[in-house]
């Protein structure tokens, strides 16, 4: 029986190190809440800016769907992915676009509040953002980066 | 020409560990296997489930016809399993390969019935030839990914198979002069207690044979050789817990102790906290050393008392290697399904750490679609990709995402064997029940 006790304590003193070390959560991380506010990053230039502000736009459209950012971001690695994510998760391409460019409009109006952005800048960034057509932009990028 | 007594036990001894080792041999060769044949992986399970269910189907009838004339069953059948293995080398197709293996299935239950009674005849005493063919099992189970994975690197998979043809005619000898012991009639009822704990303990170490090595080789990007290497820790362990297992006398002590480390190793590899082979090796020092203990402790039980030798030695070949079929079954559904969720899991933490990183935003698209592009070469050769070679380390920004990318890919793929290994914990555990209510069969 003595056998028994020490095979015992020693299998459970296994497990209890590796549980003790993180056996338990080691998984890939967790994606972060869209819908809590992210802290600005300290950016250089305005296309660091302008990133900041797509990405925050992004998380908007991801909170109003109950989806990740990243969920969002790589339904826009492509035109096929673009439409698939969007009957997923019952939406029109179109409707998607619309949600990201409100997003959009409000990160801008954040990034102003935080004193990142000059209003001016601001009003390009919002112009453009309103008129871009995102699909044509996807198509671009595919032919870009696939050469 | 004779062939005395130590020989003649070495030879039968040796042939049973290649028999058995088959059962496990090929798992580092999957996906060399995999690339030379284009197969569905489901398909690819084939291999080894071909094996292990027509040994675990024939292992009983075949036994029943070696108890009669073991002589010229085990002759036959090294022969048959000899030509076999040179046509799973040479098949031509998958479905050739499948089908030897099969046979070499069938063969090899003559070959380790058989070898039982001759190993009695050879020693003139049941109970050494019953421990001496169930250490040849156990070291045989435990090898086989150690050997295949060496020999895979070194000389390719096909050798895995070529290698066996001549240790198995030298084995031959071992007939010279070989006595037949008397057959006792008829044969007794089996030992449902140590075979139902054999089926149960053997579909558990399913998860240490298979799993553990694909997770080295495809999940973590270790060459076959050096994963050969690492899974050498549990034979070394069985031994050197069989050495010692004598100093336990009651058989039913020996069984639980054993499974409760298996139960805990496979534990410890569902919750390793890192990845790297070196976090493997305390599991699998415990999963060694229980192997060692409980797996010749109930075949020996299965043995002990009851003749024919040769039938009931059967007997535990058919719960072994059905419960290693039962393993496949239950354990490759929930790694498909973990492959499924650690793959999406992934490629979102991966996306976010890209998102998040330094690197200019253009370049990050960049990153994306060459990442992407490379997951899915990966995914149809079954492994991780290196990310290092396509981020590159240009400068500190690509250092640090190619480094955080590596984590979420080695996380996930740590994550997709963790339920497996920790169901297989379980299967570990449910076989202490029949090792408990048949304790007073087992015993002394």
């Amino acid at each position: 029986m003595r056998a028994i006790a020490f095979s015992t304590a020693a299998a459970a003193a296994l497990v209890l190190v590796y549980l003790a070390l993180g056996g338990a959560s080691y998984a890939p991380a967790k994606a972060a809440d869209p819908c809590t506010p992210r802290d600005w990053r300290e950016p250089k230039g305005v296309q660091a800016v302008a990133e900041q502000i797509v990405l925050s736009g992004i998380d908007g459209a991801a909170c109003k769907l109950g989806v990740s950012r990243e969920d969002v971001v790589l339904a826009f690695g492509s035109r096929a992915a673009l439409e698939r994510f969007a009957r997923e998760h019952g939406v029109t391409p179109t409707g998607l676009e619309r949600l990201v460019r409100t997003g959009i409009d409000r990160a801008i109006t954040d990034a102003v509040e935080a004193g990142v952005l000059n209003p001016s800048v601001a009003q390009l960034i919002r112009g453009l953002a309103s008129r871009i057509p995102v699909g044509d932009v996807i198509d671009l990028l595919d032919r870009f980066l696939g050469q | 020409m004779q062939v005395t007594v130590r020989p003649r036990v070495s030879l039968l001894g040796l042939t049973v560990a290649i028999v058995l080792a088959d059962s496990s041999v090929v798992t580092i060769a999957l996906p060399d296997i995999l690339a030379r044949f284009d197969v569905e992986i489901a398909t690819l399970a084939w291999v080894l489930t071909a094996y292990n269910l027509a040994l675990a189907l024939a292992a009983v009838p075949a036994a029943f016809v070696a108890r009669r004339r073991p002589v010229p069953v085990f002759g036959v059948g090294v022969v048959v399993f000899a030509a076999a293995s040179l046509s799973c080398a040479l098949a031509p197709s998958f479905d050739v390969l499948v089908a030897a293996r099969a046979v070499q299935g069938v063969a090899g239950a003559a070959v380790v019935c058989s070898a039982l009674d001759l190993l009695t005849g050879a020693t003139g005493d049941d109970a050494t030839a019953a421990r001496t063919w169930a250490l040849a099992g156990v070291l045989g189970a435990a090898i086989g990914p150690a050997v295949g994975g060496i020999l895979t690197q070194l000389l390719g998979w096909e050798s895995i198979f070529v290698v066996q043809v001549p240790l198995l005619l030298v084995a031959l000898l071992a007939l010279r002069g070989a006595v037949a012991p008397r057959i006792p009639e008829p044969a007794e009822r089996p030992h449902i207690a140590a075979n139902l704990a054999l089926l149960l303990v053997s579909a558990a170490l399913v998860a240490a044979l298979f799993l553990l090595v694909l997770l080295l080789i495809n999940g973590w990007r270790i060459d076959p050789l050096a994963a050969g290497l690492i899974v050498t820790v549990m034979p070394l362990a069985a031994i050197v817990a069989a050495r010692y297992s004598r100093r336990i006398p009651s058989p039913w002590v020996r069984a639980a102790s054993g499974t409760i480390l298996i139960a805990g190793g496979l534990a410890a590899l569902g919750w390793l906290p890192h990845a790297g082979a070196l976090w493997t090796v305390p599991p699998q020092i415990a999963v060694g050393a229980g192997l060692g203990l409980a797996l010749s402790a109930l075949t020996e039980r299965a043995l002990a008392g009851r003749s024919a030798q040769a039938v009931h030695g059967g007997w535990t070949i058919a719960a072994r290697h059905a419960g290693v079929v039962l393993g496949l079954v239950l354990l490759t559904p929930i790694f498909t399904a973990d492959l499924e969720r650690n793959e999406k899991d992934a490629l979102a933490a991966g996306t976010a750490a890209v998102v998040d990183s330094h690197i200019s935003p253009l370049q990050k698209l960049g990153v994306a679609r060459d990442i992407l592009v490379a997951v899915d070469d990966a995914k149809s050769e079954a492994r991780i990709p290196d990310v290092s070679d396509i981020v590159g380390t240009q400068d500190d920004a690509h250092a640090d995402l190619a480094s955080k990318l590596q984590e979420q890919l080695d996380r996930a793929a740590t994550n997709t064997a963790s339920r497996s290994f920790l169901a297989a914990a379980l299967i570990a555990l449910c076989a202490l029940v029949p090792i408990v209510v048949g304790r007073r069969d087992m015993s002394v």
